[in-house]
């Protein structure tokens, strides 16, 4: 197919005047425009009923922009693997649809679900500011399924302020999700919800006033990504933001986390496409004598290389002989992962920080920038460098993409983690001026 | 994994790759093995399994029939109809 296709549809609302747009990642369903999630199989697909973050941004009166390119079933590097073709900036380097849009001012935000961290990277690598939220709080009703142990609906805009006024329609309890937390614990994440929980002395509504780095993490990455972590860093500490090291038992967790998440992401991918046999949903094969052979050609002709890769991958972690030193190991680190975490946001609290939160900070990806041939050279960089968003996709805990770098905080401490953003973009904002 | 349980793996999920895609697959799955032993290499003897990120309790409501969605708009989901029922393959012969 051909580059640089960012809409897959696109509504005539698209910028109307003194509007707030939305674009829709290409995994979330709506009932007026196909629901492609990137793949031939599913190319033209409607579906019968919306996603109830698409309710919910119609009923607050937000205009839907259209459906948005992403990657097929949105768990690969930078968009690469859409079979509408990867999208290509001014200057030849791959970028997610996402961000072209938001950076020619063609949306306002891109809606959308995380499933592997595509679209931190590309908040990264764009200037642009990118939430995943904490798990549970906002609705996946309605987003085609792929990875659910860790995916979340997640939102990219070009400022923190955009992406709290999106968050504040999309944070709630929903009982169509089997997964989502009672209204109390969504209501967190709301600008409401969190100044009442900052009169009533909350933990999670605590500032974040000490930083820990992930400095194996950052060691890994290039000399750009680290100079640019060092900005952080001096920003953050010139603001009075406390400053240390994770510690080196959380540095090695984190360097197998992304092992484990991909383990558990395709072993659940490959279930959740399963139902995708040519039959039921979207693509199916004009060429067939058995069913046996239309399923097969089915999907042979419709899934593309990365998504293949990742069905078989999932399918042998499960298979008995691997399933303990494979998918069960999995899940055992993603506790050790979790506790680590815990660890490292207690120990910052105890450095003389009582009173305010920590959060980690890392790289979103390992370069400041990507080319096509990146990913034809190394088509399995998706499952390599998401090293950098394993760590918060395993565990659930929020993460937030701005100034080039991320910061993983605590359950529900999203809003403290974008007011924590605001000195980054700031800054960011500062230098570009 | 060898080519022949890479077969398995492949009529198993209903795909099937080409040679050249086999010799790539290949060498993914031999790469996945130095994965497998850094992982074997963390200590989880004494680690619960984590399947939930958060706490989770089953969530049960009853069990209303209801009609959510029309023939019609079911059927148009169909690639092929007849008489008001989804028109599939002939799979017996």
């Amino acid at each position: 197919m051909s580059e640089n296709t960012l809409f897959i549809t696109e509504n005539s609302c698209k910028k109307t005047e003194g509007g707030f747009d939305i674009g829709l990642d290409d995994l979330v369903l709506t009932q007026d425009a196909a629901t492609s999630a990137g793949s031939k199989m599913l190319a033209g697909f409607k579906s019968l009923f919306e996603a109830r973050i698409v309710e919910r941004l119609r009923e607050a009166g937000y205009d839907i922009a259209g459906k948005v390119n992403i990657g097929e079933f949105g768990f690969d590097f930078l968009g690469e693997s859409s079979y509408f073709g990867p999208v290509i900036d001014a200057d030849g380097h791959l970028v997610t649809a996402t961000a072209k849009l938001l950076g020619d001012s063609s949306v306002d935000a891109v809606v959308g679900l995380d499933v592997n961290g595509a679209q931190a990277r590309a908040a990264s690598l764009s200037g642009q500011v990118h939430l995943k939220p904490t798990y549970g709080c906002v609705s996946r009703f309605g987003t085609v399924a792929i990875a659910c142990s860790g995916e979340t609906v997640d939102i990219t805009a070009r400022s923190t302020k955009d992406v709290q006024q999106v968050l504040d329609v999309l944070a709630g309890h929903d009982d169509a999700d089997g997964t989502s937390l009672p209204a109390s614990e969504c209501a967190r994440l709301t600008t409401a919800g969190f100044a009442e929980a900052v009169g009533a002395g909350e933990a999670f509504a605590a500032p974040i006033t000490h930083v820990k780095v992930a400095r194996g993490l950052m060691n890994s990455a290039d000399a750009d990504t680290k100079q640019l972590m060092e900005a952080a860093i001096q920003t953050l500490s010139s603001e009075g933001i406390g400053v240390t090291d994770t510690a080196s038992e959380t540095d090695d967790l984190f360097a197998v986390a992304n092992l484990a998440w991909n383990i558990l992401m395709c072993a659940e991918l490959c279930n959740n496409v399963n139902r995708f046999e040519g039959m039921k949903y979207g693509y199916h094969t004009e060429k067939y004598q058995t069913i046996d052979e239309l399923y097969t050609k089915s999907r042979t002709e419709a899934f593309g290389y990365l998504t293949k890769v990742a069905i078989l991958y999932g399918s042998e972690v499960l298979a008995t002989g691997n399933y303990e030193r494979c998918y069960d190991k999995a899940l055992r680190i993603r506790r050790l992962v979790s506790e680590a975490f815990a660890s490292e946001f207690a120990q910052g609290a105890s450095a003389g920080n009582a009173a305010g939160q920590t959060a980690i900070l890392l790289p979103a990806c390992a370069k400041r920038a990507y080319s096509l041939a990146d990913v034809e050279a190394n088509p399995y960089l998706a499952f390599e460098e998401n090293r950098f968003t394993a760590p918060a996709a395993i565990t659930g805990l929020p993460a937030l993409t701005a100034g080039g770098v991320q910061l993983v905080g605590p359950a529900f401490s999203d809003v403290a983690l974008l007011r924590l953003a605001d000195i980054l973009t700031a800054d960011c904002a500062g230098k570009e001026a | 994994m060898d080519r022949d349980a890479l077969l398995g793996l492949e009529s198993l999920n209903q795909l099937a790759l080409t040679p050249e895609e086999q010799d790539e697959m290949l060498a993914f799955f031999a790469a996945r093995e130095a994965d497998w032993e850094s992982l074997a290499q963390v200590d989880t003897a004494n680690v619960e399994r984590m399947v939930h990120v958060r706490p989770m309790v089953n969530v049960l409501r009853e069990d209303v029939p209801s009609q959510p969605f029309s023939r019609e708009d079911l059927l148009a989901q169909a690639p092929e109809s007849m008489d008001g029922y989804w028109q599939v393959p002939r799979v017996l012969q």
